[in-house]
């Protein structure tokens, strides 16, 4: 019973057949465009879209480990542009991540309404988090100061 | 009618004659009677003639002291004495064909090199592979991953061949290509790859994405920079996260997350 | 042999075989067939697309992640996103409430409000925020590594990924004890 409760596939099949778009998920990954001898085709090669993103993710997250050691480290006011830069970087390597999630779960094809939705909202939610950690800086004690202070509250 | 009467009379005279010639050791050693040895057979079914009814589990019990020692010699036995309607590839029982990749407790592998696990206590699930579109029982629909292979151009490309003769490499280029060329292509790591379970009709998948770093690292083939080309898109390669369930679950102890860290790494330094 | 007892006409066939006149005579073997009501259809040979089609649109997609053996490869992944995007989310929740609603959010209230909390509430809270970030830190490293062509084989993913999940645990033990 266990089992079989598992076997009901699960995720998108149930979703895309509850509301009533199975043909056009069909039609896009059950059935193949050409026959069993023609190859499948690459989309357009874009070096942004590839390894140009690829390394300024890594270089992201690589520089993420000296600049939070640095911020804390030099906590306070008097380096507010370390605190900035941590901010503005924080935001992007978390842009990306949720960027990566909605490509892989919610890519349009499969959801040509909640993905090209859930792209936008993201990135502008990205923007207003950047006006807002910009005048938390700026305005406020800054980021690594408040989680400082707040963890010895 | 005759030919059957006359096989058993030449199975009786058979008979008599080895009783006579054997009874002596027959009173001397008597054939070891092993115990029964019953497990529990779990395996995903699934009727195309009857589309409407929803996969199930159908439970098999044979006794494994009279089963060979492998998955795969369990799945004969039921075919061959329980269910005949029991569906599922099996070509070459060696472990080099790649037909009989299935999920098995969990782990995608070949059953003819995947041991039956002798504990009588826990029954032993068989799936097939993961995410795919089923044709029956444990046989898969595999079109789109021979399509994608086919994609990424799977022989030598050049040009400029020698004027005489074959190809010729030295044995550091060659010993480049251990580990990817004994790829059988049983689709074991791409059905066991999370992103190619949730965007299989565009990510290439790590079986794919190995032999293209084949063709790629071929010090004979010209063609490598076309061939990187192709995989500059957010789909085709970059959607692989070294999840490490492909270099996990190979059946060969292949390595495919490796081979695509290192494609990634070559188009980085482009 | 099994299609013809299929569509019933075994005996019809059997009768013609083993009459060697009829057998012989491919007419009187078809009306003999016909008599008995079969109806065939001719397709083209492009209808095959179709009926395969047909079938391909029924086929159910075979289970996956719910019967996948949990291992440290495909877990430490999820955690890895899961763990990475409960932090982002905290990181835009914030900012957009400050954004939105300056004199609520700002330090003094939040710290205010933290240190208002029982001490038991504190730790659990640190617990909670000190985990996800150790193990996210560390694992983005081992992540990080692969990328640049270390640890790339089996075995040694496999102990990195048990030294992320040791060292993890030490640095919530002090960042909670900070």
């Amino acid at each position: 019973m266990a089992s079989s409760m598992l076997l009901r596939s699960t995720l998108p099949r149930s979703f895309a057949s509850a509301t009533g778009r199975n043909v056009l998920r069909s039609a896009l990954q059950a059935i193949y465009s050409g026959t069993v001898n023609d190859p499948t085709t690459f989309p357009p090669s874009s070096k942004t879209h590839g390894s140009y993103h690829w390394a300024f993710e890594r270089l992201l997250a690589a520089s993420l480990v000296p600049m939070t050691t640095a911020a804390f480290v030099t906590t306070g006011s008097s380096y507010p542009v370390l605190d900035g830069l941590l901010g503005i970087s924080l935001v992007m390597h978390s842009h990306i991540g949720f960027d990566s999630m909605v490509v892989d779960y919610l890519h349009k094809r499969k959801f040509p309404i909640i993905g090209p939705a859930m792209t936008w909202i993201l990135r502008t939610a990205t923007v207003g988090v950047l006006v807002g950690v910009y005048q938390f800086n700026t305005n406020d004690i800054g980021l690594t100061e408040l989680i400082a202070k707040v963890w010895t509250a | 009618m005759q030919v059957l009467a006359n096989t058993a009379r030449a199975n009786a005279l058979r008979s008599s004659i080895r009783s006579f010639a054997s009874s002596a050791a027959r009173s001397q050693a008597a054939p070891l009677e092993k115990p029964v040895l019953n497990k529990e057979f779990k395996i995903y079914r699934w009727n195309p003639d009857e589309p409407a009814k929803k996969p199930t589990l159908q439970t098999y019990t044979i006794d494994l002291n009279q089963t060979g020692p492998m998955v795969l010699d369990a799945l004969i036995k039921i075919k061959n004495e329980i269910d005949p309607t029991l569906t599922f590839r099996r070509s070459c029982r060696e472990g080099i064909c790649g037909s009989c990749a299935m999920n098995i407790d969990g782990q995608n592998t070949l059953a003819c090199l995947c041991r039956i696990d002798r504990k009588t206590s826990k029954d032993t699930k068989i799936y097939p592979l993961p995410h795919m579109y089923i044709v029956k029982d444990l046989v898969p629909d595999m079109t789109l991953f021979y399509k994608q292979y086919k994609s990424i151009k799977p022989y030598l490309q050049n040009d400029n061949p020698p004027e005489k003769g074959e190809f010729l490499q030295s044995q550091e280029d060659r010993k480049k290509l251990d580990g990817l060329y004994e790829c059988i292509l049983c689709a074991c790591c791409s059905t066991s790859c999370p992103s190619y379970w949730w965007n299989q009709d565009e990510y290439l998948g790590p079986a794919t994405l190995m032999q293209a770093y084949r063709w790629i690292a071929d010090s004979r083939d010209s063609y490598s920079s076309q061939r990187k080309d192709q995989l500059q898109n957010e789909m085709s390669m970059y959607r692989c996260h070294t999840i490490f369930n492909c270099a996990r679950t190979c059946p060969k102890g292949l390595n495919p997350a490796a081979a695509i860290a290192k494609i990634k790494l070559e188009l980085a330094a482009e | 042999m099994s299609v013809s007892a299929r569509v019933g006409l075994g005996s019809a066939v059997r009768r013609a075989a083993f009459t060697p006149a009829i057998g012989r005579n491919q007419i009187a073997l078809r009306t003999a067939i016909l008599k008995r009501g079969v109806q065939t259809q001719s397709l083209p040979p492009s209808a095959s697309q179709e009926i395969l089609n047909a079938q391909r649109l029924k086929r159910p997609s075979s289970p996956h992640f719910t019967i996948y053996q949990p291992q440290l490869t495909w877990i430490s992944s999820i955690a890895n996103r899961a763990t990475g995007g409960a932090l982002s989310a905290l990181l835009y929740g914030f900012s957009l409430a400050y954004l939105v609603a300056p004199g609520t959010f700002d330090s003094a209230h939040i710290i205010e409000f933290v240190a208002g909390l029982p001490e038991y509430l504190k730790y659990a809270g640190k617990v909670v925020l000190a985990a996800p970030f150790a193990f996210h830190f560390w694992n983005g490293l081992r992540h990080l590594s692969w990328d640049m062509g270390k640890f790339l084989s089996l075995k040694a993913a496999y102990r990195a990924g048990y030294a992320v999940l040791g060292v993890s645990a030490v640095t919530t033990v002090a960042l909670v004890l900070m």
